[in-house]
């Protein structure tokens, strides 16, 4: 894990990141991260709206693979020759970080440190009005 | 992917920039091009119903926040104290390729700061054209074409079309997640290691039970 030393504190911590906030997916929610390989991420989008039967599928991406979303969004539609339409909203995420001294004897208390990453929620669906 | 895109060390069309592979470490050496300048293609914005003067912040890879932020919440101010009507009601980010993150960043931090603003959101495909300098002497420079994913939101004091695809309504609150409610402090001490292991577990549980 990485090291951070934090100004106020001597003591050289371990910085863990806890996990951002519940996932509660529907079945068409797809989240994007940057350790899946780029076309099984699309592949999978891609059989969700056409062999899936769903109107509307919604992609999601936190910091980094916001990119990634809008790239998978952005083919998704030129692959169906504009029949598909995208909505994007933007959020704001907070995420804590856990900092742990990393000896344990050292005199230094575990602290919790948040801070706030940019989410990307794209809905990308078939229009209703023909 | 998009940093190899910007990695200028091949010669190639690109329909899109998503599917490139990564073949800079494959390239002769005679193809060692440095990239000079870059002009964009102007289009018009993808928002419909903008008010003629509008104030157009472009964010780039580079572009300090907090610069861009001082800029506009000054203006976005000035009407109160300005006796004209010379007030800043619509104002405009856009970003693509590298600067995608920071232009939604941007965004979220200035609804927080001024609030009650109604935002509409545009994803779209910007073609950029890159000149690239010829290593070899004598030989003409050579222009490459390749397609960055760019995103346009407007942000307005004045309602907007709610139908409108990618509107999101001014949010006077935060969502209350539940790591908002455990950690309220930004620092503060834990008081007990096997809180931090039930805070991982919790996510863990709920992602078991979430993930097909």
């Amino acid at each position: 894990m990485v090291e951070n030393t934090v100004e106020m504190d001597p003591v050289e911590y371990t910085l863990r990141k806890r996990l951002p906030w519940k996932l509660p997916k529907r079945r068409n929610d797809v989240y994007v991260n940057m350790k899946t390989d780029f076309r099984a991420q699309l592949a999978r989008c891609q059989k969700l709206l056409e062999g899936g039967g769903h109107r509307e599928i919604c992609v999601h991406g936190l910091g980094l693979a916001i990119n990634r979303a809008i790239n998978i969004a952005l083919q998704l539609q030129a692959s169906s020759q504009g029949a598909l339409q995208l909505a994007a909203n933007t959020s704001t995420v907070e995420l804590v970080d856990d900092l742990e001294p990393e000896d344990p004897d050292e005199a230094g208390e575990p602290m919790t440190r948040t801070r706030n990453n940019s989410a990307i929620h794209i809905k990308v669906f078939y229009p209703d009005t023909p | 992917m998009l940093h190899s895109m910007n990695n200028m060390r091949y010669l190639q069309f690109f329909e899109s920039a998503s599917f490139s592979p990564d073949v800079s470490s494959s390239s002769p050496k005679l193809w060692n091009f440095r990239r000079v300048s870059h002009t964009e293609d102007s289009s018009p914005y993808p928002i419909p119903g903008l008010a003629a003067d509008i104030l157009h912040m472009r964010v780039k890879e580079g572009s300090k926040i907090r610069n861009l932020l001082r800029f506009v919440t000054a203006r976005m101010r000035e009407d109160r104290r300005d006796s004209n009507s010379t007030s800043l009601r619509q104002v405009v980010f856009t970003g693509s390729g590298r600067g995608l993150t920071k232009t939604i960043t941007c965004v979220e931090i200035l609804k927080r700061t001024v609030g009650g603003l109604h935002q509409v959101s545009k994803l779209y495909y910007k073609t950029v054209n890159d000149i690239c300098e010829n290593p070899q002497q004598g030989a003409p420079d050579v222009t490459m074409q390749r397609t960055v994913p760019a995103i346009c939101i407007l942000l307005s004091k004045d309602p907007l079309d709610p139908q409108e695809p990618g509107y999101q309504p001014p949010q006077t609150l935060t969502v209350p997640t539940e790591d908002t409610e455990r950690c309220s402090a930004p620092v503060r001490p834990d008081l007990s290691p096997p809180s931090q292991n039930t805070a991982k577990r919790l996510c863990l549980d709920e992602w078991s039970i979430c993930s097909p």
